[in-house]
């Protein structure tokens, strides 16, 4: 009888298996595509084509510490380093294609899905330029409405089967509607227990320790549309679940005093400093604005709904949207304070944090800070800056508790 | 008499050469754009070559401070004046790095001297003279000290911040950590190197490599520079007289042509 | 003071001072002004709705207001914006039309909802995927919603006449305006850089039915002058925008003239006329679908290089000025395609990062300088 694995042992192994997967594919003539973190996968898997996540390898390059030969590879060529550093990485990378955080193969063609932000548009025509590969766009207009509206509904499922036939193109293969009904299935189940496992998280104490979130976030990407990914998400909500009964922590050695969120893409360079000084202060990250980007949850069949779950995550909504959002956060998840990190790279999260972090301090009163860094570019961050903030806000915490406490 | 003055943001240099291209005389003076340096190294570099303004037949200026300073014939920019000095003295050079206070420039020189392309830093000043005097001052060390600090480094230590005020918060808190000076000094070298490396990749790297300009005197950015761009690097006898020279052999050719 | 002259005065008036520029039209025409954010808005529904379109890219005000909502790292015109919104030099419009061609005009549309509650906002967004039928489709959607939000300011309906007279109207512009800027690159010492950009910046601030004729005049009067001998260097400009004006004056005194521009502020604006087939809207849309080479409109084949190599071709120019818009990232991703292009034509290339105000040129003035001394030594 095999033994049963952890969630974690699972995970590594499940991204092991799908970078691996890619590289074999490549060998033997079968097509590869690179696609953004949050595009409708659901066609590629449909059609069985191999696919890798440039953001996921060039997080995983960050979180190696080894991001800036491929920075200043992209930077000499003219790449602003004012630009993504996501970007920066993986055009470096296209010229290096070698890293001691894993290889990827190059891609055959490439799917973008501006629903995270325009940017990857400009990137990944600059992909398509060099290489000479085709490029399928999905446009999914900014939501100035609090709701999608039903003409961008049309003009998304317009460009969905539009896509179809561009693969078909590409591949030479016909689209296979019963696979694709299958497919959008385990997609949406697969969304529902990772929103399932993040809301454990919820409990008091958290059974999460966050920073796992980030860990998990590389299988989500790669991951949602395979039934193996649907049953580690299923296998780690339940792990969480017994946690939670338990009243277990998210730490063995240390007791969970304050419960954050954290607002934008972690710093990968520095996943560990970061996480070091949140848990040094007793600080949880219990939940994030950005996770919850995967939690694509639509009715098997219904390209209307599809196409409005994929424009309906919060990078693509409005601010009001924004803040609501993290107001029933604070609420959900009970939180005690807020860290929003300013990211050099994206600058669609970013220009919205200030009015964000008013709105959601006037509506809940709970104390927050926003610190300088970057996703990826290991020069945009500053610990001793980063550290000063976290200790303010503890401060603050701590001076909320205190208030709490005279007031009971 | 032909003169050349290269106005810097923190040095004025001058050079005079006579009509068969010999340097007769050239100065340098610790005081950059205004009125007093420039002045300053003009008196310094006629008297040392023992002759008076009206013997200058042709004079031009270069440098940050070309533009405020009148009592000049022309004003070339310093990209042009450092790879007419540098061809003039080593005809090999192909490309031109000099390291000023403010900024950072890479120059390309085609067979015969003319410039092909050229590249400076942007706004930011890492990778200058002046993120260096930064460290010099958070290390309590003399900047021209600095490199010899630097040689005494027992091993690398890595500064990743490309703004000047956050490298400074960095390196602040490297040393709180324990982290021996020397070996502070000796990454900072290593950081303005990475950071000129970047800007020369842009427009690429020939050999022969010249380097010019004062922080040339510094032999810790050079080796530094060597390790990031993988060439030899040449530094001239006199690297911050370099752009005077150039200046004062365009004050020559305006007379001879 | 010859026509010539006195046309290129009154535009450099406009130019200067736009507010009074556009309270002059208002009181002339008696109509009520909407101001368009960058890159493209309908202007001709607007100017159907029998309102003056005005041109909002940015200004030199000194940044105060506008750091309550954007960080450092925002790109100038929108910072500007911003902050001439909150400030309360925009009072006169009657609405805002934001398009979100990037990230930043995303986030700056959503921000002038609580910065500028006083200006009522029309956003609104242009399809990427422009050319397939479900993206004309969606733009003539997007512009519906515009037209009825219009008409609700105005308070009467926009009949499909009014609507096609505006695009007529609109034609005529962008035909005049190529034809100035055709004629012009043989006259580059009346017509020098900073003069140029002023006439054809003036378009942003007036009526166009003022503006047209103006320029059909100079244009005219061009054209009947001999051509203007130049030794000085010719250059295509690409880019955002010419500004600040600075540069524009370094460029004139280093004898650097535009020979045509790929510049989002001008000739991006007139290059590309409507279809004539369909209803008005449809028309309209036809012509962002027929829009291209343009870093804000998705083109995978990346075809600005070779733009620029053309116009260089045509115009025999000696080079290429790049104005870097400081923060822009679509801009800033297709320079290192277009740069190597252009260095393999050996094509000369000046870059100059800008921001709108900027405090210290003197490292641009060096720049430039030396682009001439490496052209002409």
């Amino acid at each position: 009888m095999k033994e049963s694995k952890t969630s974690k042992q699972l995970l590594q192994e499940l991204l092991n298996q799908h970078y691996e997967e890619a590289l074999e594919a490549k060998k033997s003539g079968e097509l590869v595509a690179w696609s953004t973190s949050i595009a409708p996968q659901e066609f590629l898997e449909t059609m069985d084509i191999k696919v890798v996540y440039p953001e996921n390898h060039a997080a995983a390059i960050g979180a190696r510490k080894c991001a800036q030969e491929f920075i200043d590879n992209s930077e000499a060529r003219g790449y602003s380093i004012d630009l993504c550093s996501y970007a920066r990485v993986n055009i470096g990378y296209m010229d290096i294609k070698e890293s001691v955080a894993g290889n990827i193969p190059m891609p055959d063609f490439i799917f973008c899905c501006n629903n995270i932000c325009n940017t990857v548009i400009k990137w990944y025509e600059n992909i398509a330029k060099e290489l000479h590969i085709p490029m399928i766009l999905f446009d999914l207009p900014f939501n100035h409405t609090y709701e999608v509206p039903d003409h961008s509904v049309k003009y998304i499922r317009g460009q969905f089967e539009n896509a179809i036939v561009q693969l078909e193109e590409i591949s030479g293969k016909k689209f296979d509607y019963d696979r694709f009904k299958e497919v959008m299935k385990i997609s949406s189940e697969t969304a529902k227990w990772w929103k399932q496992a993040s809301n454990e998280a919820a409990a008091r104490p958290s059974p999460l320790n966050g920073f796992d979130l980030f860990n998990y976030m590389a299988t989500i990407v790669c991951m949602r549309g395979k039934k193996e990914g649907l049953n580690l998400f299923k296998l780690w909500a339940e792990e969480l679940h017994d946690k939670a009964k338990r009243k277990e922590g998210p730490w063995k050695d240390a007791e969970e005093k304050y419960r954050v969120m954290w607002d934008g893409i972690a710093c990968w360079p520095y996943l560990s400093d970061t996480y070091k000084v949140l848990k040094k202060n007793g600080i949880n990250m219990v939940t994030s604005t950005y996770p919850d980007s995967w939690s694509i949850i639509y009715d098997s069949n219904d390209l209307d709904g599809m196409a409005r779950a994929y424009s309906s995550n919060y990078a693509n909504r409005n601010l009001e949207f924004g803040a609501d959002n993290i107001v029933k956060l604070v609420e959900d998840f009970s939180l005690d304070g807020i860290i929003f990190h300013s990211n050099r790279s994206c600058k669609l999260m970013d220009f919205r944090q200030y009015e964000v972090q008013r709105k959601v301090s006037r509506r809940t009163g709970i104390p927050s800070v926003i610190f300088d860094g970057d996703q990826t570019d290991p020069r945009a961050f500053s610990l001793a800056q980063y550290e000063t903030r976290i200790q303010a806000l503890v401060e603050m915490m701590e001076q909320k508790k205190k208030e709490r406490a005279n007031r009971e | 008499m032909f003169l050349g003055v290269d106005i810097g943001s923190t040095t004025s240099k001058a050079v005079i050469l006579d009509s068969k291209l010999n340097i007769l005389s050239a100065s340098v003076i610790n005081t950059g754009t205004g009125t007093l340096g420039p002045e300053k190294t003009v008196k310094a570099v006629l008297s040392k070559a023992g002759l008076n303004e009206k013997e200058i037949q042709y004079s031009v200026v270069t440098g940050y401070g070309r533009m405020t300073y009148q009592k000049a014939d022309k004003q070339i920019t310093e990209i042009s004046c450092h790879a007419r000095g540098t061809f003039f003295l080593k005809p090999n050079a192909r490309t031109i790095i000099d390291i000023g206070g403010q900024d950072a420039k890479v120059i390309r020189l085609d067979e015969d001297g003319r410039v092909k392309n050229f590249a400076m830093n942007d706004k930011c000043a890492a990778g200058t003279g002046r993120f260096l005097e930064v460290m010099a001052r958070i290390l309590d060390c003399r900047i021209n000290r600095l490199s010899v600090l630097s040689q005494k480094a027992t091993e690398e230590i890595n500064i990743s911040n490309t703004c000047t005020v956050f490298a400074e918060s960095e390196v602040i808190s490297q040393l709180a950590a324990g982290v021996k000076r020397e070996n502070v000094a000796k990454g900072a070298h290593k950081a303005v190197a990475k950071r000129v490396a970047g800007l020369a990749g842009r427009i690429g790297v020939e050999p022969d490599v010249v380097m010019t300009g004062g922080v040339a005197l510094n032999k810790s950015v050079v080796d530094a520079l060597e390790q990031e761009i993988k060439e030899k690097v040449t530094v001239l006898k006199k690297p911050q007289i370099v752009g005077a020279l150039g200046a004062a052999l365009y004050a020559f050719e305006m007379i001879d042509m | 003071m010859n026509r010539i002259e006195e046309i290129i005065a009154i535009m450099e008036d406009v130019s200067r001072y736009p507010a009074k520029a556009i309270r002059e039209s208002m009181e002339e025409t008696g109509k009520e002004v909407i101001g368009c954010f960058p890159l493209y808005t309908p202007e001709e529904i607007v100017y159907a709705a029998g309102m003056i379109p005005v041109g909002l890219w940015g200004g030199q005000k000194e940044i105060k207001k506008a750091d309550k909502y954007l960080q450092s790292f925002c790109c100038s015109i929108m910072k500007e914006n911003m902050e001439h919104g909150m400030e309360g030099s925009y009072e006169f419009l009657s609405a805002i039309i934001i398009p979100a061609y990037c990230d930043t005009l995303k986030c700056v549309c959503e921000n002038w909802k609580a910065a500028v509650p006083d200006i009522p906002l029309i956003a609104m967004v242009y399809p990427q995927n422009r050319k397939i039928t479900a993206g004309v489709e969606y733009l003539v959607n997007e512009y519906k919603r515009v037209k009825d939000e219009l008409e609700k300011i105005s308070g009467k309906k926009i009949t499909e006449k009014e609507l096609e007279e505006s695009i007529d109207l609109y034609e005529e512009y962008r035909k005049t305006m190529s034809q100035f800027v055709a004629i012009a690159s043989k006259y580059p010492r009346t017509i020098d850089a900073k003069k140029r950009h002023s006439i054809i910046k003036a378009a942003y601030f007036t009526d166009k039915k003022w503006y047209i004729p103006l320029i059909k005049e100079l244009t005219t009067e061009l054209n009947m002058l001999p051509e203007e001998a130049f030794n000085g260097i010719k250059v295509i400009a690409t880019g955002i925008l010419a500004e600040p004006e600075v540069l524009l004056d370094t460029l004139v005194q280093n004898n650097i003239t535009f020979a045509a521009d790929d510049l989002a502020h001008e000739s991006r604006q007139f290059r590309t006329g409507v279809s004539n087939s369909g209803t008005p809207l449809e028309r309209l849309a036809l012509r962002i679908a027929g829009n291209q080479k343009c870093a804000l409109l998705y083109d995978e084949e990346k075809t600005r290089g070779q733009l620029l190599l053309d116009l260089v071709k045509e115009y025999k120019a000696d080079g290429v000025v790049v104005f870097m818009m400081k923060f822009c990232d679509p801009e800033e991703f297709d320079y290192p395609i277009y740069k190597k292009e252009l260095e393999a034509a050996k094509i000369p290339m000046l870059y100059l990062e800008i921001e709108q105000k900027m405090d210290s040129v003197e490292q641009i003035r060096t720049r430039i300088q030396s682009f001439k001394e490496m052209l002409t030594v």
